[in-house]
């Protein structure tokens, strides 16, 4: 089976591995630049005493590279619609199945063996591209702090290895249910896309109970590290939130009439008048130190998925007529 | 399944196997047998249901009702009852970009018993390159190379959905003589598709014949033809002679009628001039081809 595999498939290998080659050079000798660019700023700002600053003065490699990086989160959907999709819906489809499940292997070995090798390959393909991309990210998330912000959290760490598992477990499923490869594409994109966001927008935010803190206005606290800033905001003399900030709500102004005049005296002034006043800032967020639990629970949520969408394939291969 | 029957088992054996899909009902209570060592021809118009009847055989469909016991068992996932069948379906399934060589090399990997000389050898007297991509092969050489690798795992039961439909006549004579060899090796039961009835005739000894979806007829051929006869006389009532026989088929003309009927007993009524009955006019006698649909009469005739 594993020889049928690797013949049926080695092309698709060979794409895949040029792809990441090319891929590979670029973010080595693009993040080597970036590291060596970082440090001597670092040096430099250590001995002026302005690393402070650092973050709003340093700009680090160029942002069409930026935006190629962060096109990586399409990864795992790709691997899903070019690998997963096609894997039974193709034999279904073009009755090659009829080959393969004729000859004297079971229809569960050919499953376990054909799609082992493409969930592996996925999975550590996708393990690649994100152990390339975390690598090469490390001195911009040491200058920014971004790296737990949605976007960034996605493509780095072990989560992609997660979505790629599961973006294949997706195709797989969906070609084997509708036993066509164009319509198993179309499902795997959509379901992966909006899975993806659903996920990301609701559930992540409450994987750990959020830690607020309140905090003056006039001395803004920022916890330490890559945090997750989730909601931010005013809290009232009555302890009410105004997650709009100071400034509006439903465009009327919350900061008290009595400190309106105080604008004209400058921001400092006025927040002086508004923390007189009983109003205070507050933040809700998800501290650094939580960033691999969240990476870890995150890829727990999709490998599980991925579980439950693998014993949908068998199931429909193994009980029902192909 | 005890051993005193395992040797008088028939190949395939079905008790009122039937199987609907979502709208339709593809077999209906079929109940065929066919022993060891015969060619089998499974005949019927198309959709009568060959198909279907040969998928659930081979335990590529499930059926919705009946019992079928293949080489003595269900088809089942199971290495050693695949070992023994081989099928291979009307749309020849080959991987379109792995060559003959490449699919020879699967075979060997995925069977017990794998005669790679033998398909070779076949493409090379075909001369069909074993080493091009299956798709880029012309139809014919394709279903060759089908027919060489099913050949090739040496089954005990061979499965064939219209085999020689892409073949043209001269390799379809070739392909069936090389058929009628292995069964004449022994140990090997063929039950082949098709609707064209001469070619059949030739190598096949045994006779499943299928319409709308149920089993008319089944049995030797030889058996089934003797069971059979064709009578012409005046036009009369025919009543009389279908309390004793069943009637299949009834041609009226303005001064006579041709009768062809299903035998039990003799027929004594010194009326009917009686004839024997071919292959041909059997099956079309069955499906009703012979005669427009009006003047035709359809028994369904099951095998007990």
């Amino acid at each position: 089976m594993t020889w049928l595999t690797w013949r049926q498939h080695r092309h698709q290998a060979y794409i895949a591995a040029a792809a990441l080659a090319a891929f590979a050079v670029l973010l080595l000798v693009t993040g080597l630049q970036m590291a060596s660019q970082y440090r001597s700023a670092l040096a430099a700002c250590t001995a002026s005493h302005t690393c402070g600053t650092l973050p709003s003065t340093l700009t680090l490699g160029s942002p069409v590279l930026f935006i190629l990086v962060t096109l990586t989160l399409a990864v795992p959907c790709l691997l899903g619609v070019f690998w997963g999709g096609p894997l039974v819906a193709s034999e279904l489809e073009t009755g090659t199945g009829q080959f393969a499940w004729m000859q004297s292997v079971t229809r569960k070995r050919w499953l376990t063996v054909k799609s082992g090798w493409v969930l592996l390959g996925a999975t550590v393909w996708g393990g690649a591209v994100s152990a390339l991309v975390t690598w090469w990210s490390s001195p911009e998330n040491a200058l920014r702090h971004q790296n737990f912000d949605v976007g960034k959290f996605d493509i780095q760490g072990i989560v992609p290895m997660g979505y790629a598992l599961f973006a294949v477990a997706l195709g797989m499923a969906a070609g084997t249910v509708l036993r066509r490869t164009l319509p198993a594409l179309a499902v795997t994109l959509g379901v992966f896309a909006a899975l993806r966001l659903v996920i990301a927008t609701w559930l992540r935010p409450h994987y750990m109970s959020a830690i607020t803190t309140v905090f003056s206005v006039v001395r803004p606290a920022t916890p330490a590290g890559s945090y997750w800033l989730l909601t931010s905001g005013a809290v009232g003399p009555g302890g009410q939130r105004y997650s709009s900030g100071l400034l509006t709500i439903n465009n009327v102004p919350i900061i008290p009439r009595a400190c309106r005049t105080t604008f004209s005296q400058g921001v400092r002034g006025m927040l002086s008048c508004v923390r007189d006043h009983g109003f205070r800032g507050y933040l809700t967020y998800q501290p650094a130190s939580r960033y691999w639990a969240f990476q870890g629970i995150e890829t727990g949520v999709f490998v599980f998925l991925a579980a439950a969408l693998i014993a949908v394939t068998a199931f429909v291969l193994l009980r029902r007529d192909v | 399944m005890t051993a005193d029957q395992g040797a008088t088992r028939p190949v395939i054996q079905t008790r009122g196997l039937s199987k609907r899909y979502r709208k339709v009902t593809a077999l209906r209570e079929a109940t065929i047998t066919v022993p060891e060592g015969r060619i089998s021809a499974l005949i019927g118009p198309n959709g009568a249901g060959k198909t279907t009847l040969l998928r659930l055989l081979a335990g590529l469909a499930w059926p919705s009702g009946g019992d079928v016991a293949v080489l003595g068992s269900t088809p089942r996932q199971d290495p050693a009852f695949l070992a023994g069948i081989g099928f291979l379906a009307q749309e020849i399934p080959l991987y379109r970009r792995l060559s003959a060589e490449d699919h020879i090399g699967a075979g060997a990997r995925l069977n017990p018993r794998w005669d790679a000389a033998s398909v070779r050898q076949r493409l090379k007297s075909l001369d069909i390159p074993p080493d091009q991509a299956v798709g880029t092969l012309s139809g014919g050489q394709r279903a060759q190379v089908a027919l060489a690798l099913t050949l090739a795992k040496r089954p005990r039961l061979l499965l064939l959905d219209e085999p020689v439909a892409a073949l043209d006549p001269l390799a379809r004579r070739h392909f069936l003589a090389t058929l009628a060899d292995a069964v004449a090796a022994g140990g090997l039961t063929v039950l082949l598709s098709s609707h064209l009835v001469a070619d059949l005739e030739r190598i096949c000894d045994h006779l499943i014949l299928l319409a709308a979806s149920r089993v008319q007829l089944c049995g030797d051929i030889d058996t089934v033809l003797a069971e059979h006869q064709v009578l012409v006389g005046p036009r009369k009532d025919t009543t009389a002679l279908e309390r004793t026989h069943t009637l299949v088929q009834a041609v009226r003309t303005a001064r006579q009628i041709t009768l062809l009927i299903r035998l039990n007993g003799p027929v004594t009524d010194p009326a009917w001039e009686t004839a024997d009955v071919g292959l041909e006019e059997l099956v079309l006698g069955y499906l009703g081809q012979g005669a427009p649909p009006a003047l035709t009469h359809l028994t369904t005739v099951g095998e007990d």
